[in-house]
């Protein structure tokens, strides 16, 4: 059984399918890069998995459809971390952060207790935000407020992560802070990540799988060796892929 | 890591019950009468007891009857307007939403005048037409204005919000005056309705509002932490595993009983959801397992206070609490309109 | 660009609710004091009679009389109106003025009528026309009228001018005080060519004033005091006080305004009407036939039977308009009042 096996998934918006019949699936343990040009419907087939939008097809969770799940009791099978966050107070970071043990705790009438209080410190350390915890989150920058948001997720323990573009509007520093802290966690805990990349090169350089993209329908779907080729790319984008990553890449070579 | 505690201590709270209890002793010795403070405690000690009053005194006609329900509708009525901004400024992730700012109040009015025009009333309890057609129409005007709103614009930014709410506060007004036009003899009535008073506050008033606020007040408590996710974010708040859906829907239902029966009991008072929140929320922080206690407490003793302005500053003539809590409103309105703005 | 007109918005909404607050409770207590709500025809029916018959016949001797020449009055804002002859048909926005109107036997003249007249109960199928901010102008002028009545604050300048351009002369009566009703009577007589009539009804207003006031000095017990209840408890308490037609009747009738002390109509704290122990209480609450009525309702009011006139249900519940317009019948409200003070 596949931790997370998606079929058929489609979802249309006022008129206009934007995701049309995509089926893909992902063991524990791997790391799916789902690439594809701008319109492709990438952040979309997030959106659905995390059920924050409506789709016709199945999403099933370790062969459990994820439509069945309470709030809860999804947020412990799969976490989101997405691109832009603009949050409406002046929280402090560890109060962003301690929200993510929201799933943990147990309701009013449910017995058991939050065990969620050594991944808080576990988080913050490895995240690095020790000394921002009494800060108003307004006063982070966009690279830190994406790893307070990460220690959150830490937090929060879910068995997969949706990453929607993290990194996209970071210095290179952060990006690479955040794609090794998830590295990481994926190889501490076993879990699984899907992520939304633009950047081809670091879709190869981290992922282990790829499902790639165009007008809403998946063009291939399999190990990154596989479906990263350059008739598959060069295909989806119209233009010489590889031509153009070797001219960019080539000046750092030569120095 | 040490676990900072997140909602207040014990200690605290008896300091926030010791202040309101002060405030409404204030207020409660306080009026357009001035009468000796010692007349005044012996009728409180006295009726409390149970014992017969003095007949010489006033103070037996005045404070009892008349004063303390008063003070006690208005510090109900002010813990649950500004429960119902800071909980509406944290589900919707703007610190401008206020029931009079959305047009919830106007709404409610709307309910209740057509209650009054058409006669709609619950046999065997007169008042409870009004204020059911209040809760209705205050639910029915949040539903419309969200659902526009998300359809306009789903991040429900600021400039969304207040421009459909000042657009449906119009539009009840309008509606309103429609009604009251071909009302007929009941005109009057209805006209002195809108405006509202506190005038007349009765033991049975104070009930209502103080049981509505014990079962609303309870549930919007309770939510403190699922009103912080949606503070940080409504995507945030289902993906740490909100029941989005379920959390706005129980928020917004406990709004509108509580905006509907605080419009039934004293009519609209504006601004005081906007302005006590947003002045505690520099004390407390933005979170919500502080700030909707504090709520509670210091909406009680601002309006007690606006009340007490009200009452005593041209007497033994009485300004509108409305007057009052406009004045201070405006200002503090835009003050944070400058500041959000300018971030 | 958006930020601005948000701004405006705002800046826009604020003035709105602040002067809802205040301009509204304003108003209230001067449309009050004219309610708007129609009499009920049941309850009315006897009073119309007596004063119809008595003023009847001078109304059809007019046909007789020689069309006079050009009439010229100056209104109460002291402009001078000329007319080719005697108004035959008039527009009268104050439901005083209509009073008057009908007191000199002119209510056939009337052809509209503005919100608030609903007194005699006949021109109650005379049209209704709008003033104020709602005034229909074109609504008026299709009345052809060669006269609008109106008190000072009905209509805009504007308004004003766009009627005259149409034809229709605008006369301004507004009576402050007693004298002043003479003075519009007067004018309004002069107008409608009733010269003897509108001194008839002076003279009948003036007597009985006269006579009301010699007996109510010549009372020897204790002066008495009366609290005049424009808006009842649930509303919010009003009251009349001084430069209202109320506190000039308690004067005349040696009575103390009880709340003598407060200009105009005003909202009033209800500790201090218990504090003042008034001896009499005249409440103008409609009662609409279910419920308790007005006067049951006073005397329900928690603390307030230490109020000589709760304790005493010395209450007087005038739903006519008796007391608040100024027109001819302000007399009888007087008379009413000093029979309910005084006894018969």
């Amino acid at each position: 059984m596949s931790m997370l096996q998606v079929s058929d998934l489609s979802v249309s918006y006022g008129g206009s399918r934007i995701l049309d019949g995509v089926s893909f699936s992902v063991e524990a343990g791997q790391w799916l890069m789902i690439i594809g040009p701008n319109g492709a419907g990438k952040t979309t087939v997030i959106n659905a998995v995390s059920q924050g939008a409506p789709y016709t097809g199945t999403v099933l969770f370790e062969g459990t459809d994820v439509k069945t799940m309470k709030s809860r009791e999804l947020a412990r099978c799969v976490g989101v971390l997405t691109q832009n966050h603009y949050v409406g107070y002046g929280f402090t970071v560890e109060e962003v952060i301690r929200l993510g043990s929201y799933a943990h705790r147990p309701g009013l009438f449910e017995k058991g207790r939050d065990d969620s209080e050594a991944r808080v410190a576990d988080a913050v350390e490895k995240t690095g935000m020790e000394r921002f915890l009494k800060q108003s989150v307004l006063t982070l920058s966009g690279g830190e407020l994406q790893r307070a948001f990460l220690a959150q997720l830490f937090v929060q323990d879910p068995r997969m992560l949706l990453l929607d573009e993290p990194t996209n509007h970071l210095d290179l520093i952060y990006q690479k802070q955040v794609f090794a802290l998830v590295r990481k966690w994926m190889d501490d805990t076993g879990g699984a990540v899907i992520s939304v990349v633009h950047d081809l090169s670091l879709a190869r350089a981290y992922g282990t799988h790829a499902l790639l993209m165009k007008h809403g329908r998946t063009v291939d779907f399999g190990p990154i060796g596989d479906v990263m080729t350059p008739e598959n790319i060069n295909g989806v984008y119209g233009m010489d892929v590889y031509d153009w990553m070797r001219t960019m890449y080539g000046q750092w070579v030569q120095e | 890591m040490k676990q900072r505690r997140e909602g207040f201590r014990p200690a605290t709270y008896v300091l926030f019950l010791a202040v309101t209890a002060a405030a409404l002793v204030l207020c409660v010795c306080l009026g357009s009468v001035s009468l000796p403070l010692k007349d005044t405690l012996r009728t409180l000690v006295r009726a409390a007891l149970g014992l017969a009053q003095d007949a010489r005194s006033l103070a037996p006609s005045i404070v009892v009857p008349v004063r303390l329900p008063r003070v006690l509708c208005v510090a109900a009525v002010g813990a649950a307007l500004s429960l119902c901004g800071a909980a509406m400024q944290g589900l919707l992730k703007n610190p401008l939403a206020d029931g009079s700012t959305m047009g919830v109040s106007s709404g409610a009015s709307l309910g209740a005048i057509i209650a009054l025009a058409f006669g709609v009333s619950v046999p065997g309890l007169p008042f409870a037409g009004t204020t059911v057609l209040a809760i209705l129409f205050a639910f029915g005007s949040l539903l419309l204005i969200l659902g526009v709103a998300y359809r306009l614009d789903s991040s429900l930014s600021t400039n969304t919000i207040i421009l459909l709410g000042v657009i449906f506060s119009m539009f009840a007004s309008s509606v309103s005056s429609f009604i009251i036009t071909f009302a007929g003899e009941r005109v009057k009535t209805i006209m002195f309705w809108t405006l509202g008073s506190l005038q007349g506050s009765s033991y049975q008033n104070a009930a209502v509002l103080y049981v509505t606020l014990a079962v609303c007040g309870a549930i919007l408590l309770a939510h403190g932490r699922e009103l912080n996710a949606f503070a940080v974010g409504e995507d945030n708040a289902r993906n740490i595993g909100v029941y989005v859906r379920r959390v706005k829907l129980t928020v917004l239902i406990c709004v509108s009983v509580l905006i509907g029966v605080c419009v039934s009991v004293s009519g609209t008072i504006g601004f005081v959801g906007l302005v006590t929140p947003h002045m505690l929320r520099r004390l407390t922080g933005p979170n919500h397992r502080r700030l909707l206690p504090a709520s509670v407490f210091g909406g009680a003793v601002f309006l007690m206070l606006a009340d007490l302005l009200a009452r005593t500053v041209l007497s033994p003539r009485e300004l509108p609490i409305g007057v009052v809590t406009s004045f201070v409103g405006s200002i503090v309105f835009v003050y944070i309109f400058f500041r959000s703005r300018g971030r | 660009m958006s930020r601005k007109i948000i701004a405006l918005l705002l800046a826009a909404l604020l003035c709105v609710s602040v002067l809802a607050g205040c301009g509204a409770k304003q108003e209230t207590p001067a449309e009050d004091a004219s309610p708007a709500e129609e009499t009920t025809p049941a309850e009315t029916p006897e009073e119309p009679a007596e004063e119809t018959p008595a003023e009847e016949t001078p109304a059809e001797e007019t046909p007789a009389e020689e069309p006079a020449a050009s009439v010229t009055v100056t209104d109460m804002t002291g402009r001078e109106i000329t007319l080719d002859g005697p108004a035959t048909r008039v527009v009268a926005l104050s439901a005083a003025d209509c009073e008057v109107l009908c007191a000199l036997g002119c209510g056939d003249a009337l052809v509209g009528r503005g919100e608030y007249c609903n007194w005699p109960e006949e021109i109650l199928d005379v049209p209704v026309v709008q003033s104020g901010a709602d005034t229909n102008i074109e609504q008026i002028i299709s009345l052809q009228p060669q006269v609008l009545l109106m008190s000072t604050m009905a209509q805009t300048e504007e308004q004003v001018k766009a009627l005259e351009d149409a034809g229709i002369k605008v006369v301004v009566s507004d009576a402050m005080d007693i004298e002043g009703i003479y003075t519009s009577v007067g004018i309004i007589g002069k107008l409608m060519d009733k010269e003897e009539q509108a001194g008839e009804i002076v003279n009948g207003m003036k007597s009985t004033f006269e006579d009301l006031k010699a007996k109510a000095a010549a009372w020897e017990g204790d002066q008495m005091s009366v609290y005049f209840e424009i808006s009842p408890l649930e509303w919010g308490l009003w009251t009349a006080g001084t430069g209202t037609f109320y506190d000039e009747i308690a004067n005349i009738l040696n009575l103390k305004n009880a709340f003598g002390d407060v200009a105009g109509y005003a909202e009033i704290s209800e500790e201090q009407v218990i504090e003042r122990k008034p001896d009499a209480i005249v409440t103008i609450s409609m009662y609409y036939g279910e419920g308790p009525t007005p006067v049951e309702e006073i005397l329900s009011r928690p603390g307030w039977d230490v109020i000589p006139a709760v304790a005493n249900e010395k209450i007087l519940n005038l739903q006519n308009d008796e007391l608040s317009r100024p027109a001819p019948r302000l007399a009888e409200g007087a008379q009413m009042l000093y029979d309910f003070m005084y006894g018969e």
